[in-house]
């Protein structure tokens, strides 16, 4: 309530720009933060993404506004998305992985939208120097809070607090309504994420945290709770998911992103992402990702299970050639030598110049 | 400082500036990591006194942001290669006994990103190779970190001796360092002797 | 930039060798100087200028006021100290494309080699033992594609932090909370490197943890400026 309260009282368009020395330090600070983040070797330049992000911005806010936004696709296996006071918008890129359809990234952005315009960041700093809590402003330091580098400024220097993160999701759900999105996608969003984190859980054999207020979340309100006002909030409404128009526009980094997670050795929440993804049916690529995932779980049977979604990813369709890598290398370890061969040089046949080739053909001559 | 980027940095997790300095001098042989692999370095180091891991060891030409030579030595199954950050929360890779050569260099690619939080790692040749006559495995790479972004280049040359993975690496930055140095390191990891006595009794 | 300024400021602040610092407060590499026959053109890299206000917590309000007029006098302050010299100091123009990104690359290690000067060579308790005597860094030969694309032989980098005590915290003088230590009022830190863009060697390196001169003004400027400049490598000329 106190949010929505300061929220009116500043709600002037932010379109004229930062009004108070104060909020003119935040822009400077921003800006300087900008100007690093546009060389960064993380920003994902790919004009085709680019333009698709930028389009449904575009379409959930309207045209006018979202051109006091610049959208930054940044190269980072989690989730997360964040916008700064003075318009600089970033996307990490395992939220691209996690959302499922144009709907959910739509609601992200509106959410991150309605922070900008709340000027909650402004808001977030008045209140911290208020309280001389210091602890909630390191960030602003030299000293930092963890490896924010050039980027990763979403988590603590804006850490809204929860009332602000309602209002901004409240306020997504009014623009999902407008721009004829579904807007019950938004708890969807929620839902999923506290599934995956209970499969993390799951698979570390601990208890999940998926409502636990700590870290990322401390500042948010809990997965549960947001998924609940956000079925409310949209409840009767319908509209559009445009889950087909989604999987064409991030297809050609699906592989990338994939890869990017399966790497974090959290194979509990990589099953489960699969899994969603493969709510429409196990494709070649989702059956090879798998088989990556197996292969390196390292639980009884996980070989086995590998060695099979390998062969029915190569079965099913066009793969890449390290599908037959994997095959080769699970084959291996379980002993099968024969096939195992085989498989590795189908690789080398496929992939020629592989960087890895030198190692393989050691292995298939040994 | 530590924090300022690389793996040895970020593992290192040391408070600013107490980190000392050895020499390590050129031609005579010397143990590394605690354990009884030896390098003999054809040219001097620096050895921090603060080591990556409870079984490793850091050098440096330049300061371990520019050239990083890090030493992990008997690495047993079941144990991290690295040292974890967070042991719940962002499990490492683990060694394992009947690891491929190609399943260290997912280990070491996997442990790199996670500790370092980076997505840009890609691993570039791997290629059979020896290390102290063991037979291993030689890998290239790049990486770059968000804290500095800096884009490094690295080489590494790993075994599995008696059952326990030993591993050198080889990181600096791909302007200039990685060139420059990339020979004083090689140098240093062609030397290294396991003797095969000394491998199942270590600890 | 912000594990740069993470790192230093850290550093700086925290080190039992603090003490030590003003002394080996800047390094010039052996036999350097300026050629005499011509004055230098002195590329100078966007300086990292932050001005703000600590609150009675120490936290930093940045002030983007304080902080264009510091930039702007800093500058100037640099100009007239570089003119005095006889050097030329122009800034490093904003490039595009490739160029822009060798650039990024460059300012990068620029601040990783300066960080690793100031902590090996500037922090007597972290020396080298195999690089104990010279003060020699470099960012290497390649950074000639840099100078031809700016026009410059020698690169310039600056960079300062300046947090000025509010009225409340002048007060509280909150122990430790800042940084870790006993604190003042105000943090005010800053370094300076000269780069030789055709070797790429580090020629000269400054940085101190208790700046002087309020770059809000411009003779404060001039001060830091001046500060910031200790040690600059000269060509024969005496100075003002």
């Amino acid at each position: 309530m106190k949010a929505l309260l300061l929220l009116a009282a500043l709600a002037q368009a932010v379109a004229a720009g930062p009004q108070t020395s104060e909020e003119r330090g935040l822009w400077m600070e921003m800006d300087e933060a900008e100007r690093e983040l546009k060389d960064s070797n993380f920003v994902v330049r790919d004009s085709a993404l680019q333009t698709y992000v930028e389009g449904v911005l575009c379409r959930t806010v309207g045209t006018a506004r979202c051109a006091q936004a610049r959208v930054y696709l940044v190269r980072t296996p989690y989730f997360n998305a964040s916008m700064a006071p003075n318009g600089m918008m970033q996307v990490w890129t395992g939220l691209l992985l996690r959302v499922r359809n144009e709907a959910q990234l739509a609601a992200v952005l509106a959410h991150e939208f309605a922070h900008f315009e709340g000027r909650h960041s402004l808001i977030q700093f008045r209140e911290a120097r208020a309280k001389t809590d210091a602890m909630a402003w390191l960030s602003f330091l030299p000293m930092g809070v963890g490896a924010i580098g050039s980027v990763g400024l979403a988590g603590g220097i804006f850490a809204n607090s929860r009332e602000m993160e309602r209002a901004a999701d409240l306020a997504s759900i009014g623009h999902l309504k407008s721009a004829g999105y579904a807007p019950g996608e938004a708890a969807r969003i929620w839902e999923g994420l506290r599934a995956e984190q209970d499969a993390t859980a799951a698979a570390r054999g601990r208890k999940s945290r998926r409502d636990r207020n700590g870290g990322f979340f401390a500042t948010h309100p809990n997965s549960g709770n947001r998924a609940a006002y956000l079925t409310q909030a949209a409840a009767g409404a319908g509209g559009d998911d445009g889950a087909a128009a989604y999987r064409a526009a991030i297809a050609p980094w699906w592989a990338r992103l994939i890869d990017d997670q399966i790497k974090l050795n959290d194979p509990g929440a990589t099953d489960f992402l699969l899994g969603n993804l493969a709510r429409d049916g196990w494709t070649a690529a989702l059956l090879y990702a798998r088989g990556e995932l197996y292969r390196a779980w390292g639980r009884p049977g996980d070989l086995e299970q590998a060695v099979a979604f390998y062969r029915e990813a190569i079965a099913a369709g066009v793969v890449p050639a390290e599908a037959h890598r994997g095959l080769g290398l699970a084959l291996t370890r379980i002993g099968d030598e024969a096939e195992a061969r085989a498989a590795l040089g189908d690789y080398l046949r496929l992939k020629p110049d592989a960087g890895d080739r030198a190692i393989i053909a050691a292995m298939i001559a040994s | 400082m530590k924090r300022a980027t690389l793996l040895a940095a970020a593992l290192l997790c040391a408070t600013p500036a107490s980190a000392g300095w050895k020499l390590v001098p050129a031609g005579t042989p010397i143990a590394v990591a605690k354990s009884s692999m030896s390098v003999r370095p054809g040219e001097a180091w620096n050895r921090s006194t603060e080591r990556p891991s409870k079984r490793g060891e850091t050098w440096t030409l330049d300061g371990v942001a520019l050239s990083d030579l890090s030493f992990y030595a008997a690495v047993p199954p079941g144990e991290a290669i690295f040292r974890e950050r967070d042991k719940k929360d962002e499990p490492l890779p683990r060694v394992a006994a009947g690891m491929l050569p190609t399943d260290i260099v997912a280990a070491v690619e996997g442990s790199y990103r996670i500790l370092l939080r980076t997505s840009l790692f890609e691993v570039e040749e791997v290629a059979p190779a020896t290390l102290g006559g063991h037979k291993g495995v030689r890998f290239t790479y790049r990486f770059t970190t968000q804290d500095d972004e800096v884009r490094r280049r690295g080489e590494a040359l790993a075994a599995l001796v008696g059952g326990r993975l030993y591993l050198m690496t080889f990181d600096a930055p791909a302007i200039h360092y990685f060139d420059a140095r990339i020979a004083a390191a090689r140098a240093v990891m062609d030397s290294a002797v396991i003797p095969a006595a000394s491998v199942e009794v270590t600890r | 930039m912000k594990g740069w300024l993470i790192s230093v400021t850290l550093m700086l602040a925290t080190s039992p060798a603090a003490a030590q610092w003003s002394s080996e407060g800047s390094a010039t590499k052996p036999g350097f100087s300026f050629p005499p026959d011509r004055p230098a053109r002195i590329l100078l890299f966007r300086p990292d200028v932050k001005v703000g206000a600590q609150t009675t917590a120490g936290m930093n309000e940045p002030s983007a006021e304080w902080t264009a007029t510091a930039r702007d006098h800093i500058a100037h302050a640099l100009d007239a100290a570089q003119l005095a010299q006889g050097n030329t100091v122009v800034p490093m123009p904003e490039l595009g494309g490739t160029d822009a990104a060798l650039l990024a690359d460059y300012r990068a290690l620029f601040r990783t080699v300066a960080n690793a000067a100031i902590e090996h060579r500037l922090f007597p308790g972290a020396r080298l033992p195999t690089r104990k005597a010279a003060f020699d860094w470099t960012l290497g030969p390649g950074i000639e594609r840099l100078g031809a694309a700016g026009g410059g032989d020698y690169g310039l980098f600056l960079y300062t932090y300046d947090s000025y005590g509010s009225t409340g915290r002048k007060a509280a003088q909150v122990v430790g909370l800042l940084l870790g230590v006993g604190m003042t009022a105000g943090v005010h830190v800053g370094y300076a490197g000269l780069v030789d863009l055709r070797t790429g060697d580090l020629v000269w390196l400054s940085a101190d943890v208790a700046m002087g001169g309020d770059v809000r003004e411009p003779e404060g400027a001039t001060k830091r400026v001046a500060q910031l400049l200790a040690g600059f490598p000269g060509r024969v000329v005496p100075s003002r």
